[in-house]
């Protein structure tokens, strides 16, 4: 097996303390660092979204592969150039406005994060305006909106049409997701994109971001 | 027959003629149904200045709340939100109800001790404790327990009063549940078990409550043995008519009506969505018609109320 392979497999074994001491000895090796990020941590991450979307793994245990990956990334940092570091994408993320359910949204982030996205979080009761500001002031690719209640998720619409009459149509893609939320909602207000789970949105969002 | 004997004839999955009973877990628009604010809403910031008279008066106001609103849908059974919810004062509703309808009603309350998915902020730290210091939140689970334990041992000195309880911790998204299946044997079914084990002995009845998909715990639930599982959220992909298949012999299914739905549907929508959920669920007897989660703050009144016209005309026994 070789280290790249070993650290894929303790991240996803969620073993933070293996995932620094490979990263380190990786490093000390000579391997390229972007390797390192791509083909050991960002790889391990994959597997673990793909496990997570077919029920194979739950909650918490990607949680704790996020907290390897980050132990990862923290030893790797150091030795990453501007360039390794760029990111794939970038999204800015929060529940909508009169909300204040974060479960879904957090998860979504770590997601998109394991995957090498940037991701701003702007947190709970977000508004339309604020999720376009935001969306303009961080040159992001996509806003993800997230909503439990049934009662709260019309916000979308108005991220959707703000969007739209900013002229960002064209230039930022709009996911939405969380418990209520169905393809045909997607739809009907004309949002780019929805999900079912955390790990599905992080694949979407990078195929908007390619 | 009282609609509390009902009930409970559902929850032991008994023969049942007439109406299939229904119940909310909490009735949010008592505003617009019968000009009451739900007591649950009420905020109370001059509590211990009132007269003991003043304090009865809104005691007998918070029982007419739950009275009117259970004798308007024809609910079975109330489940009591106590405010203020210090020990006395929940003594006192649940005398207030009983004094008014005496046995007419089942009643329940909250007393789950179980861990439920943890919020966005204390989703890290609990899990790593989940993987690091699994004694200490054994520990605390085991303290959670105790105190729900020792508050019904409190309630069972005033017999009469209390039928049940309901467990209200959520264990699931709409994808799957937040513990793996071997999580949940090892950090919640064993206290779930407990607390129902407990409460049963002293003769309450036990409704597990969760939203999401359960199917991959389901089995696990069930094995803790409560009288009835509900909610049954169809946004989490449950199917009543396989929960039926798998568990009616050793549960009571109550809830399934589509709650998103209620909201955002057409009329034809929600209409075929209740009615598939009573011809679901009344494929057998051991079922309580209710929505998949409670009457919230924002749904459309005349939504609900279309669904307790449906059940009126289509929940009967024949």
């Amino acid at each position: 097996m070789s280290i790249l392979e070993e650290i894929s497999g303790a991240l996803q074994q969620g073993r933070a303390p293996k995932v620094k001491e490979l990263v380190a000895q990786a490093i000390g090796e000579g391997l390229q660092p972007k390797a390192i990020l791509e083909d050991g941590l960002i790889a391990g991450m994959t597997v673990i979204g793909e496990k997570f979307k077919i029920n194979e793994v739950f909650v918490p245990e990607v949680l704790i592969a996020a907290r390897a990956m980050n132990a990862g990334i923290a030893e790797l940092k150091p030795h990453l150039s501007q360039d390794d570091m760029k990111a794939k994408g970038k999204i800015v993320i929060g529940t909508v406005k009169g909300d204040l359910h974060d479960i879904g949204k957090n998860l979504v982030k770590l997601m998109m994060e394991g995957r090498g996205l940037t991701v701003v979080d702007l947190g709970v009761d977000i508004s339309a305006e604020e999720f376009v500001e935001a969306a303009v002031e961080n040159e992001a690719d996509i806003i993800c909106c997230s909503a439990l209640l049934t009662t709260t998720m019309g916000e979308m619409q108005n991220v959707v049409e703000l969007r739209n009459s900013k002229g960002l149509d064209g230039k930022v893609k709009i996911m939405i997701g969380g418990a209520p939320i169905t393809q045909v909602y997607c739809d009907h207000i004309g949002a780019d994109g929805y999900t079912a789970d955390a790990a599905s949105a992080a694949d979407m969002a990078l195929a908007f971001c390619g | 027959m009282t609609n509390r004997e009902r009930f409970i004839k559902a929850l032991r999955r008994e023969p049942l003629t007439g109406l299939v009973p229904t119940f909310e877990l909490v009735f949010y628009l008592t505003m617009e149904a019968i000009g009451k604010v739900h007591p649950s809403q009420r905020i109370f910031s001059q509590w211990d200045q009132m007269s003991a008279k003043e304090k009865e008066v809104q005691f007998a106001d918070m029982a007419d709340t739950y009275i009117l609103t259970a004798e308007k849908y024809s609910h079975s059974a109330i489940f009591v939100h106590p405010n203020p919810s210090d020990f006395d004062s929940t003594i006192r509703i649940l005398e207030s109800i009983r004094e008014k309808t005496d046995d007419e009603y089942f009643l329940m309350m909250h007393g789950d001790p179980t861990f439920s998915i943890p919020d966005g902020h204390r989703m890290m730290e609990f899990t790593t404790r989940m993987y690091e210091k699994p004694d200490e939140l054994k520990k605390s689970a085991e303290n959670r327990l105790a105190i729900s334990i020792e508050f019904a041992e409190k309630m069972s000195a005033y017999p009469g009063l209390l039928d049940g309880f309901a467990l209200c911790s959520d264990y699931c998204f709409n994808v799957n549940p937040f513990f793996s299946p071997a999580m949940f044997e090892e950090f919640i079914a064993p206290y779930l078990a407990r607390v129902i084990d407990a409460y049963r002995s002293m003769g309450y009845y036990t409704i597990k409550h969760t939203d999401g998909n359960i199917m991959p715990i389901a089995g696990q639930m069930v094995d803790c043995k409560p009288d009835a599982i509900h909610s049954l959220d169809p946004q989490g992909g449950v199917s009543l008519t396989e929960m039926r298949r798998l568990y009616s012999d050793k549960v009571a299914l109550i809830g399934n009506v589509n709650c998103g739905l209620l909201q955002t549907g057409s009329e034809e929508e929600c209409r075929a969505d209740v009615l598939r959920s009573l011809k679901e669920g009344m494929a057998g007897y051991g079922y309580v018609f209710s929505t998949s989660n409670c009457a919230y703050t924002g749904l459309a009144l005349e939504r609900y109320e279309m669904m307790i016209d449906l059940w009126r005309q289509f929940g009967v026994y024949t």
